[in-house]
């Protein structure tokens, strides 16, 4: 019966209190007249209450009057009285139709733009860039063209390989692609030496075009020349090739890590002491006392933002820091335990340095003990192509 | 009159016919004990919350129950209501 209870609603109803003695016949004309009565109630033995819409409430007046019953108004309802009352307050109507223009005009404006996507470029001039075309906090979201930005911020940044700007309501994400730059490769007819990638020690040259210039068991630093690209004959000019080749050498990762072999842990003693604090940005209150009363502690520190609805906060944090009381206690560590996670970690590290392609040969590992320390020193040896074509520059033709 | 009524129920019974409709008698569906329909009434003679005399074709329909509101009442039909406990024909 929803439907019917808007209805009656939008109609507008009253709620009537009929006193009379003769209530049964008063119900009987209504029914003749068609004046629609519903949820008849007894309140007493001259009392009756009854729904009854606007029009309705008309004619019964009339018909009160004949048969002899009061018929009094006990509470309105329904959407014409709320529009007459409305009526007479107009600076009311005035005030919630400029809210919503208000609401209206905020949210056309663009509160803060995000950049995501970028890892070698560089975030500050992509914003600037932004702001310049006019896509910044401040900026009507109707007034800028967003298609337009994009394609200038893709002209203006090479690096970029796409660009897509979004408006979410207030916030603008600039979501931006970089190109995947691929490793120089000199095409095959542009002469060029090979020179070294690291330093290593050589173990095997192989040239496939070009002359060696370095033999087994040589130390090269990076950028040496390998493998010459410039080819010199007895009673000949000399010819520029396009040099390559594989050049295997015994390279070297290294690392070396120091851990103490006592530690200081803190222990909570069990006295402790809160402070609450509001902060609003970077304004920060705090409520009673703020001083700590201990001079070695633990701090917890439990930060709260109430939240409006789904991700929209206020921008208002409670901070609650508890202090504990705190006393420090040393512990001497295990050496075994702390070589394992040193070595652990060690490889960690060194297994992300080297190329996937490399053939480890040995792996030194030294370990040393100095005062309350230990000294991790591991060291990788690897058999890799340090090859890499450099184009010749200073060529006289 | 009585005659007429007797040749209107002949042939409402021969063409099977809906009674209520041609003899003008009032249809009564009660729902549990909570609600009371009445069709084709002929007005209402007593309305108090324990006791509802209606007034119908077939003589008086008194109700008996507790808390009875009159939820609507149009020419053809009344919808009590409350917790009925019963109701009779009187003459």
């Amino acid at each position: 019966m929803l439907i019917l209870r808007l209805w009656n609603y939008f109609r507008g109803y009253v709620i009537i209190d009929i006193e009379g003695l003769n209530l049964e016949r008063f119900i009987n004309s209504c029914i003749e007249n068609n004046i629609y009565l519903w949820n008849i109630k007894r309140l007493s033995y001259t009392k009756i209450e009854a729904h009854v819409g606007i029009r309705g409430f008309k004619a019964l007046r009339r018909l009160s009057r004949k048969t002899g019953c009061r018929v009094s108004i006990a509470t309105k309802f329904g959407y014409p009285f709320w529009a007459h009352r409305l009526k007479k307050r107009k600076m009311l109507i005035a005030g919630a139709f400029f809210s919503l223009i208000v609401v209206i005009v905020a949210s056309s404006f663009i509160y803060s733009v995000d950049v995501v996507g970028n890892e070698k470029v560089d975030e500050e001039s992509l914003r600037s860039a932004l702001v310049r075309m006019g896509l910044k906090p401040g900026s009507n979201r109707y007034a800028v063209d967003l298609r337009e930005i994009e394609n200038q911020i893709l002209i203006e940044f090479n690096e970029l390989a796409w660009v897509g700007i979004e408006l979410k309501g207030i916030y603008a994400k600039v979501e931006v692609v970089e190109k995947y730059i691929q490793e120089r490769v000199i095409d095959k007819n542009n002469p060029c030496n090979v020179v070294a990638k690291k330093n290593g020690v050589i173990d095997q040259v192989i040239a496939k075009n070009g002359d060696s210039v370095v033999k087994e068991g040589d130390i090269v630093v990076a950028g040496d020349l390998l493998i010459s690209g410039v080819v010199s004959r007895e009673n000949m000019d000399p010819t520029f090739l396009h040099a390559y080749g594989e050049v295997l050498a015994r390279t070297y990762y290294e690392k070396v890590i120091t851990r103490e072999l006592t530690i200081i842990k803190k222990e909570k003693t069990g006295e402790k002491s809160t402070v609450t604090r509001i902060g609003i940005g970077k304004l920060k209150l705090s409520f009673g006392d703020s001083e700590v009363p201990f001079g070695n502690y633990i701090l917890e520190k439990n930060m709260k933002r109430p939240t409006i609805w789904r991700n929209i906060r206020l921008p208002v944090e409670i901070i609650k820091e508890e202090y504990f009381e705190a006393m420090d206690i040393e512990e001497k560590l295990d050496i075994e335990v702390v070589k394992e996670e040193i070595h652990q970690e060690a490889i960690d590290y060194l297994m992300g340095e080297i190329p996937e392609e490399a053939e480890i040969l040995n792996t030194f590992i030294d370990f040393k003990e100095v005062g309350d320390q230990i000294q991790g020193k591991f060291t990788i040896e690897v058999l890799e192509d340090i090859a890499l074509q450099e184009k010749i520059d200073n060529r006289e033709d | 009159m009585k005659k007429t009524e007797a040749i209107k129920k002949n042939i409402a019974d021969a063409l099977e016919l809906p009674q209520d409709i041609l003899l003008d008698l009032p249809k009564i569906t009660l729902v549990g004990n909570l609600q009371l329909y009445v069709e084709n009434h002929k007005g209402i003679l007593e309305y108090s919350s324990t006791r509802i005399r209606i007034f119908t074709k077939s003589g008086i329909l008194r109700i008996i129950g507790k808390s009875l509101l009159l939820k609507s009442i149009v020419v053809e039909e009344i919808i009590i209501v409350g917790e009925i406990s019963g109701f009779e024909f009187l003459d």
